[in-house]
């Protein structure tokens, strides 16, 4: 068993190095550049997925969302829900706020958007929008006539909804007519860029200033939790259920439907190209290792007359193929982490949806070599098996 | 003791038949072909084109199946072993020499002789040296690092012979061995078979229509259409 191993390297070895070199070459790069298309197209979805994901949390729900009970339009008693929820260990920060629709002018300009309304104190431990600022200055605790604008409300910072931006500068006066029939004028304080376009479609002001608009207090629309990990919602919000709260408790999840289906399309789309992929080095090392078995069928039948066994024939066959994906694989990954990777560190793709790198998963790079190299395993065989197949007459002698 | 092993017989034929099919043609290339081949013989199968020679040689070499009959080697009926047994017993027990020289041109003169004792499992520094050894024996202790392509024909016939001769085989099997080559390699090389069979005693059945051969060899099987014509020189 082991002496046929060694047999076979023997041969393998041989015929590699006696054969024809650049032909071996070749072979082994394009072997590199279909893993390395494996592992690119997996980490590019992936990556644009967890920028998603990152966006939703950090600039949008925090981790866990506390909305209203059923049929109730605001949570009371936020400030005594607080101190519950202050009461589970890992939760870093708290943000109560109201949101709502308002119609925003200025001139001839107009449009609805989402305005929150927050403590820009608590808000700033949630998200990390006040990192974003392009222009003026973040809300603060006392502001009353102030608000703070994304850049696709304001206009003029090459946004993509730039149509129907207000074109506002800091400075400006605009006039917000809210839901409940209010109109007042604010001054815009400071213009954020999230990189992400459903957080640039929104408008911040003080808590304190909703509640006189609203003439409400102790009241919030929803309460967004920020944890010290993401990844285990569920397992807080099993604290939070534990604390007695009665109100409706989300992961940040629930929010990144688009998300979600964002993800299960990159899946299927980076399914199908590997599934190409492997196919296209199914057929390159088969067509390989096919007509290096036809050219040496007499050499083979040589082999065999001799008393070489038949698997040490095929075992060569197959360790040349393995030798070719391995290879291939090898210099892939040289692609992959010296020069793909920080490429797109360097250069990040932009999407509506952020910023996005690649991200590359040792798992995933592991399974994409994997089934690189299973790939290599039949199609070396097959056509290895097809020739001993052949009687020694015939590979000798035969047409 | 040495006189009972010389007559003892190495293989004995038993009504061998080999009917080739093609189609709704039949050809029998062998016909009920019955003799044996003593141990220490140096045998010639000699007879026309196509009157069954290689054939007859490719069944006793077991590199093909007879459609009927019997091939006693040494007591036992080799036709019953499996593929895989029959691999073992070729690289043991038996050494082919074809027309063709039948090289691997990747490898050089000593990895081609090499190859066989490697296949038999020998340690590194063993078949170096028995390589080494039998390319001394037949003329080539200077080329063991040539490859094919850089060797004449005889030469590389002679390559051939080393590798066939590296496992100490029971007995060498020859297909027109010289018939690619000019004279004086052909002379050299039935005057190696013919030394071989003196000295060490090997069995060697040889496939030839050359009949200024008749004079190296203790034997001839003759064949015609197939069938055994005539038994002796
Ligand atoms: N694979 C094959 N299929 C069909 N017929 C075959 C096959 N091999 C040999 N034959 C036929 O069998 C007969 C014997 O052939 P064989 O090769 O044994 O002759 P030979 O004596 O070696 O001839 P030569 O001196 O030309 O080498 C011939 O009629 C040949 O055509
Ligand atoms: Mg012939």
């Amino acid at each position: 068993m082991f002496n046929n191993i060694k047999l076979s390297l023997f041969l393998a070895s041989r015929s590699m190095i006696k054969g024809n070199k650049s032909t071996l070459l070749l072979i082994i790069f394009i072997m590199s550049l279909i893993f390395v298309n494996l592992v690119f197209i997996g980490s590019i979805f992936l990556g644009v997925t967890e920028a998603t994901n990152k966006q939703v949390i950090n600039s949008l729900y925090s981790n866990v969302v506390i909305e209203p009970k059923e049929d109730e339009k605001y949570i009371s008693d936020v400030y005594s829900l607080e101190q519950k929820i202050k009461g589970v260990p890992g939760v870093v920060g708290i943000s109560s706020q109201y949101v709502t629709g308002a119609t925003l002018s200025h001139k001839d300009k107009h449009g609805t958007w989402t305005v929150r309304a927050v403590n820009p104190d608590d808000e700033m431990k949630v998200t990390t929008n006040h990192n974003y600022l392009i222009a003026g200055n973040y809300l603060s605790k006392l502001d009353e006539n102030e608000i703070l604008l994304g850049k696709e409300i304001a206009g003029g910072y090459g946004g993509d909804l730039e149509y129907s931006s207000l074109g506002v500068k800091v400075g400006d006066s605009i006039d917000v007519l809210f839901d409940n029939g209010v109109k007042k004028s604010y001054r815009v304080k400071g213009i954020f860029d999230a990189n992400f376009i459903q957080t640039n479609t929104m408008a911040y002001i003080s808590q304190k200033e909703m509640e006189s608009v609203i003439g409400l207090e102790d009241k919030a629309s929803q309460i967004l939790v920020k944890t010290r990990d993401n990844g285990n919602e569920d397992w807080y919000i099993k604290q939070l259920l534990e604390m007695g709260i009665k109100e409706k408790i989300k992961p940040w999840t629930v929010y990144a439907g688009m998300v979600k289906n964002i993800t299960n399309s990159f899946d299927m789309i980076a399914m199908m190209i590997s599934a190409i992929g492997l196919f296209v080095a199914v057929i390159t090392i088969f067509i390989i290792v096919y007509t290096s078995t036809i050219s040496k069928r007499r050499q083979i039948g040589i082999l065999r007359a001799v008393g070489i066994e038949e698997s040490v024939i095929i075992q060569s066959y197959i360790f040349q193929a393995m030798f070719i994906v391995i290879s291939g694989i090898f210099i892939g990954l040289i692609i992959i982490f010296f020069a793909i990777k920080p490429w797109f560190i360097e250069h990040p793709l932009k999407f509506p949806i952020g910023l996005a790198s690649l991200l590359i998963l040792p798992e995933k790079v592991s399974i994409n070599a994997i089934s690189l190299i299973i790939a290599a395993l039949a199609a070396g065989f097959i056509p290895s098996w097809l020739a001993v197949r052949k009687t020694i007459i015939d590979a000798m002698w035969g047409e | 003791m040495t006189w009972d092993k010389a007559n003892e017989s190495l293989i004995e034929i038993k009504d061998l038949s080999r009917i080739y099919t093609m189609g709704e043609v039949k050809v029998k290339a062998l016909d009920n072909v019955t003799f044996d081949i003593k141990r220490g013989e140096f045998a010639a199968i000699m007879g026309k084109s196509g009157s069954g020679k290689s054939t007859l040689l490719h069944q006793l070499g077991l590199l093909d199946m007879p459609t009927s009959g019997e091939i006693i080697f040494n007591g036992n009926n080799i036709l019953g072993l499996s593929e895989s047994e029959k691999a073992r017993f070729r690289l043991l027990k038996f050494g082919y020499v074809f027309q063709e020289y039948a090289l691997l041109p990747e490898l050089t003169a000593l990895e081609n002789v090499y190859l066989p004792a490697m296949a038999l499992g020998r340690k590194k520094e063993e078949y170096l040296k028995a390589g080494t050894e039998v390319l001394g024996q037949v003329g080539l202790g200077t080329r063991l690092h040539h490859r094919p392509r850089e060797m004449s024909g005889g030469e590389q016939q002679r390559v051939a012979i080393a590798r066939a001769l590296i496992n100490k085989p029971d007995i060498l099997f020859a297909d027109e061995p010289t018939a690619n080559l000019d004279s004086i390699s052909s002379k050299q090389i039935i005057e190696l078979f013919q030394k071989l069979n003196k000295e060490t005693g090997l069995t060697i059945l040889m496939v030839t229509h050359e009949p200024d051969d008749m004079k190296y060899v203790s034997t001839v099987v003759w064949l015609r259409d197939g069938e055994l014509a005539e038994r002796g020189k």
